[in-house]
């Protein structure tokens, strides 16, 4: 049995993809294919796994696939610390990626870049069916584009047979240069090539407050709730995941108006203790709630404070929240959603892509 | 005390939810539990905010906060305020305040809360409204508005979408006689987080209806939330007004009052196009809908300022 195990976000389209492959892989009679998705909070954004599997025979099995022979991540963000427990021996890693990876083992395939050429927008999911075909004997080009056809709105037929084409192309044109050609067996891998935000991130470090707040280890059923009451605040995974671009705050420009952190939908973007430094700078002493600090004296003030107080974040690193004037974002939790950067009247937010921000 | 940004608590009482990125409803109730404070004990329906907050074995409150069934949001707010009255708790120090969608609100649950204005329980009503039940993946509600776009009113090349208006749940919650309720908008946090405080501090029931974008049912960038919650109250598609019941306005009949009157409003047309749930909807509808909102707004104008 041939198994796929798809990594997407919600909305990018592993489900179709996985039941598109199915579908392809069962035209041929007496071929079987099962596929079904596994979603975790059925959220936009939100990352979700879909399976394909495929056989000769009937399949019974219709747990989720553990480990297996193709592992597509239609966004890279999701290809974290561990890929290779998925990965039965001699099994590939397909990754929508610009990246390069040492690992013979994953093939990186600019999905988004193909979509965009064809759809105008980066829509990656039917890009690895081609590459599937390419790549997988089971899967054929012409039963691919038949699945298209038979499952998939009839003015959606001939961009989506141009990028399962187009994919195609791409993957064996890889193939013939010898980049993404199965290796025979599997060998230890030499550390990981990859790691995610999400794994290197380092725990916040807020402000004492009030705040559902991330514990460690597994919930020990003994400690299951006993009645209809449960312990408040109680949290066992991060958001960092859900994001494919990040805010950064530009200290030089922040004047501590606090907008972001007021519109933040996720409460990631936090006061530190200078904030109130720095709107007193800018402020005065009176209460100046509804009234912004006008522009140019507020700038000058919070250049003052940034040169007078030591900058912290300079010595902590990419991973590490940033001193700004009077807040911080707090990547643990924050979806990337850009609305702090569209609050921001004097620009101090910028959104950059979590490949850039890794590389930095 | 006036609540603003600078002196708002900083616990932050619902966090590390699962909700959409630039999700609307979150920021709504992100916003009104750090006015309510730690104390408050909230109490949602079925819809987003509790499929977000409550995944087991996560609790994304860190305040009290428990899943009522579909219809019954208001009358659990009732028995939850029965309860802490008969523990001895005082009202003012925990405010018992539930958080329900459009379609919890204005459809399933519109009885339940028409039933706890009538009785005046001591509760707090906030209905986030997205427009449509988002939750089970984009449903026609009755304050979906018309030509939006949902599964169950799809837009064809007869039909553009929804064919119903808005239902006015402001004023059919007003007509109760309620002693206080409000619109708000997202997008006019401060005029938002003014209303929930003013509502904290009444007795009776309190009920706030707060626009809230949903990007994945709206078909609009996830960082367009807060800029579309200000684009629909500035093209007057949204009002901010309040009303106050009989007692605490000390006038017969209880008060409106409109809080933003906008001297011109923004384009209309501009802010249906940004949104995809619109996108079939034609010239002479966008007409239509221009006209709907100047007879409104020429009511309202007349009748509830000063």
């Amino acid at each position: 049995m041939i198994e796929v195990l798809w990594h997407g976000r919600g909305g990018q389209g592993a489900f179709t993809a996985a039941r598109l492959l199915g579908a392809a892989a069962s035209m041929a009679d007496g071929r079987h294919a099962l596929a079904f998705p596994s979603f975790g909070p059925e959220r936009r954004g939100a990352p979700m796994r879909a399976f394909t599997k495929m056989d000769d025979v009937p399949i019974g099995d219709r747990s989720a696939v553990a480990q297996a022979d193709y592992v597509v991540y239609l966004d890279d963000t999701l290809l974290g610390d561990g890929w290779e427990c998925e990965l039965k021996p001699g099994g590939l890693v397909l990754a929508n990626s610009t990246r390069t990876f040492d690992d013979p083992r994953i093939v990186a395939l600019d999905a988004d870049g193909i979509s965009t050429a064809v759809l105008g927008r980066p829509i990656p999911n039917t890009v690895f069916l081609g590459a599937l075909a390419a790549l997988c004997d089971r899967v054929e080009l012409a039963d691919v584009e038949e699945a298209v056809r038979q499952y998939m709105p009839a003015k959606l037929h001939a961009k989506n047979i141009e990028i399962v084409q187009a994919a195609r192309e791409a993957v064996s044109r890889r193939d013939e240069g010898g980049s993404a050609r199965r290796p025979e067996r599997v060998e230890q891998a030499e550390g990981s090539p990859v790691a995610s935000a999400e794994n290197t991130a380092t725990a916040p470090q807020r402000p004492a407050s009030r705040i559902p707040t991330l514990r460690s280890g597994a919930l020990d059923p003994a400690e299951f709730a006993h009645s209809t009451c449960f312990e408040g605040g109680y949290l066992t995974v991060k958001n960092a995941g859900w994001r494919n671009i990040r805010p950064v705050i530009d200290a030089a420009v922040c004047t501590g108006c606090l907008q972001c952190y007021l519109y933040c939908p996720d409460g990631a973007v936090y006061k530190t203790s200078r904030s109130d430094a720095v709107n007193e700078g800018s402020c005065g002493a009176s209460d100046c709630s509804e009234s912004f600090p006008k522009r140019a004296s507020a700038r000058e003030e919070s250049l003052e404070l940034q040169d007078g107080v030591p900058h912290e974040a300079a010595a902590s690193g990419r991973s590490a929240v940033r001193q700004n004037g009077g807040i911080e974002i707090d990547y643990d939790f924050c979806k990337g959603c850009g609305v702090c950067a569209k609050a921001c009247r004097f620009g101090a937010i910028t959104m950059i892509p979590e490949s850039e921000a890794d590389a930095r | 005390m006036v609540v603003n940004v600078k002196n708002m608590i900083d616990d932050e009482l619902f966090f590390g939810h699962k909700a959409c990125a630039g999700c609307g409803g979150s920021l709504a109730l992100r916003a009104a539990l750090k006015v309510l404070g730690p104390n408050a004990v909230a109490a949602l329906p079925a819809g987003c905010m509790s499929a977000v907050g409550f995944n087991f074995p996560q609790l994304a409150f860190a305040n009290n906060a428990m899943i009522t069934p579909f219809a019954a949001t208001a009358s659990v707010l009732t028995g939850i305020e029965a309860g802490l009255r008969a523990q001895g708790k005082k009202p003012d120090d925990c405010t018992v305040v539930g958080f329900a969608g459009d379609g919890g609100t204005a459809d399933i649950g519109l009885q339940a809360l028409s039933g706890a204005i009538d009785r005046n329980d001591d509760v707090l009503y906030i209905c986030y409204d997205n427009e449509a039940y988002m939750n089970t993946g984009i449903q026609k509600s009755s304050l979906t508005p018309f030509g939006a776009k949902t599964t169950t009113t799809p837009a064809g090349s007869n039909v553009h979408g929804c064919l119903t208006q808005k239902k006015n749940l402001f004023e059919i919650v007003a007509a109760h006689g309620i002693p206080y309720a409000a619109t708000a908008s997202v997008g006019y946090l401060n005029d938002f987080i003014r209303k929930v405080e003013r509502a904290r501090d009444v007795h009776g029931t309190r009920y706030i209806h707060v626009i809230a974008p949903c990007p994945t049912g709206w078909g609009c960038g996830v960082d367009e939330t807060v800029d579309i919650a200000k684009d629909i109250v500035d093209t007057g598609l949204w009002y901010l007004a309040e009303y106050e019941g009989e007692r605490v306005s000390g006038q017969p009949g209880g008060r409106f009052r409109l809080n933003r009157d906008p001297k011109q409003f923004a384009s209309v047309p501009a802010y249906l196009r940004r949104q995809g749930r619109f996108r079939a909807f034609s010239d002479d509808e966008v007409a239509a809908v221009e006209q709907g909102r100047d007879a409104k707004w020429e009511v309202m104008r007349r009748e509830w300022r000063g």
